[in-house]
């Protein structure tokens, strides 16, 4: 079983739920501008584009347009693989899954791919024309490497996402959990809050997110530094290597506990 | 456990129990057992079709999810081709083809191919072949005719979402298949292409089928044998003719006779259980609950004759395997 037929599936499963429910593909091109926007307006009614400058070391616009791309990008990844198991509960394909003989690490592996892809190709509708107006050919290099951080940022957050997606889904009343889970997850990212600024508890568990590191490069790039670059970035894929083995068997867990209790067939 | 050549599902003193919560009040509740399964055993061999046939709740799908692997037992064994569906539960899965549920269970978005093509990549099809058996199969259960390939599985009715289904349970060409209640709510056409299909899979492919329906007159046409389950335990089992035949019951014999007189006095004198129907005043419908009703037709009708009735119709029916169901649950 190859992780490459799994991976055209979902490719196949994913584009054709996103080419058939038009509403979603336009909310996903218009989010990093909504999300930025209402930042913006937020940070400029309340604060002012100097003194952000001053202290985060970038403008604000091209920072909230990055952060909003990140999150966005990384979320979509780590959604994918924390909603899959309800949103299979709920269309009644789980019990054929279950019954599979498909690899679980694989499986959850390509889960993400294919909406990351199409995320990251939004990247020419956002970060790069905001870049390339900024700072000309230059902010257009920037922007191509940027999206290229921050899909690695993405796939290394999949291997946590399953380890968090067995633990939730143990737990039973999963989805409120994931209502939790998920902010925090966009807070400890360090996206929009860069956690040098985070208090030390925040730091640390912010830490043990792998995209997070991922991010610090980014923030780091666009401040114009590029201090530890190549070290935080073996540190993001170490974590997400760590997290495999923990991940498959989350999931394998959770899956036994199903079929303990009986997989709803109904 | 014991295993044989030629088995395909050997299912020894299986049982489970759920344990379900009942709310009583705001805030207190109590936990109900409930016994799924009281320590079942059957078989199935290659090439046969068992139907497990039961009332709901009688246990028939914690049957077929056991199988499966989608449920634990507490007790007891099943063997798939051999293998264990608690210790190898992997081999098992490479060894079974499901038909659950016939209305969820595919993604709506998709077409019927492109669902086919997605779950033949989940059991490891390599890509042509996946597309060989998907088109074989698209034609042999004819989707093909109804639009499989481009029309949304959302858009489907429930006969061609079955046919779907069983396509998928049959995409690796599984030895063995667990199907329960394929035809449930279909139109008698689908119901029929389905029924055909799984007497042709066992017995022109060799397949195991185990077949779950509470349907009598479906399990009498596509079952070899029929294991008859109630409230989780196995109550009679057999070939229909066999179940039929163990039952030492009443023959019904249907007299239609036409006549003015009074039918009721000619009957009484032979202390048996009987109906009368009047229709139009002078025509009797007449049932007759006997054990061997070659001991009193003879005289009956030479009764009736002699009365001035003439004999319209006279029929002795034999009990259907309804009959049989209701005689085992209520000796169990």
């Amino acid at each position: 079983m190859s992780f490459y037929s799994i991976l055209r599936a979902e490719y196949k499963l994913v584009y054709s739920e996103m080419i058939r429910r038009r509403s979603a593909l336009i909310a996903m091109i218009l989010y990093p501008y909504l999300f930025a926007g209402f930042t913006l307006f937020f940070g400029y009614t309340m604060g002012s584009a100097e003194i952000f400058s001053r202290r985060i070391g970038v403008d604000p616009v091209i920072f909230m347009i990055t952060a909003s791309y990140t999150v966005m990008s990384v979320l979509a990844s780590v959604d994918d693989v924390l909603w899959r198991p309800l949103s299979d509960t709920f269309i009644g394909t789980l019990p054929y899954i279950i019954a599979s003989p498909v690899s679980r690490l694989k499986l959850y592996l390509a889960i993400p791919i294919p909406r990351l892809t199409a995320l990251i190709v939004m990247g020419f509708t956002s970060i790069i024309p905001v870049y390339t107006a900024y700072y000309g050919l230059e902010g257009l290099l920037s922007g191509l490497v940027v999206m290229g951080l921050i899909t690695l940022g993405c796939l290394t957050m999949i291997t946590l996402a399953m380890v968090i997606a067995g633990l939730v889904h143990t737990i039973g009343e999963s989805w409120r959990v994931l209502n939790i889970v998920r902010p925090l997850v966009m807070i400890l990212l360090g996206a929009y809050y860069p956690r040098i600024y985070m208090p030390l508890i925040g730091y640390v568990l912010s830490s043990l997110i792998p995209s997070s590191h991922i991010v610090e490069v980014i923030h780091n790039m666009l401040r114009g530094e590029l201090s530890n670059f190549y070290i935080l970035i073996a540190l993001a894929i170490a974590l997400a290597v760590l997290y495999a083995p923990g991940g498959n068997k989350s999931i394998l867990y959770w899956e036994k506990k199903k079929v303990r209790e009986g997989v709803k067939t109904d | 456990m014991q295993y044989f050549l030629g088995e395909a599902i050997v299912v020894e003193d299986l049982a489970k129990t759920y344990r379900v919560k009942k709310r009583i009040r705001f805030l207190k509740s109590h936990i109900e057992v409930v016994e799924a399964l009281r320590g079942i055993s059957f078989k199935v061999r290659y090439g046969e079709v068992v139907g497990l046939l039961g009332p709901n709740g009688a246990g028939k799908t914690t049957t077929i999810k056991i199988l499966a692997t989608l449920l634990l037992p507490d007790r007891g064994e099943a063997l798939i081709d051999g293998y264990s569906v608690v210790k190898e539960p992997n081999k098992v899965r490479e060894r079974i083809g499901i038909m659950l549920t016939v209305e969820k269970g595919f993604y709506g978005k998709l077409s019927g191919r492109e669902n086919l093509e997605y779950f033949a990549a989940l059991y490891g099809l390599e890509p042509r072949r996946a597309r060989e058996r998907i088109n074989y199969l698209v034609k042999l259960l004819e989707l093909d005719k109804l639009g499989a390939d481009y029309k949304l599985f959302e858009e489907y009715s429930l006969g061609m979402k079955a046919r779907l289904s069983l396509a998928r349970a049959l995409l690796r060409d599984a030895p063995v298949l667990l199907l329960d209640e394929p035809t449930l709510g279909l139109d008698p056409p689908s119901a029929r292409k389905i029924r055909d299909l799984v007497k042709d899979l066992a017995r022109k492919e060799g397949k195991a089928i185990l077949y779950t329906t509470h349907n009598m007159f479906e399990a009498e046409m596509v079952c070899d044998r029929i294991l008859l389950i109630n409230k989780g335990t196995i109550v009679a089992e057999g070939t229909p003719e066999e179940l039929k035949s163990r039952v030492p019951m009443l023959k019904v014999v249907n007299l239609v006779v036409r006549g003015n007189k009074k039918v009721r006095g000619l009957i009484a004198d032979y202390n048996v259980k009987y109906e009368v129907k009047t229709e139009a005043s002078d025509l009797h419908t007449i049932r007759v609950y006997v054990e061997k009703p070659e001991e009193i037709l003879g005289d009956l009708l030479k009764k009736f004759v002699r009365n001035g009735y003439d004999i319209v119709s006279i029929r002795v029916e034999e009990p259907t395997l309804e009959d049989v169901f209701i005689y085992f649950s209520r000796e169990a």
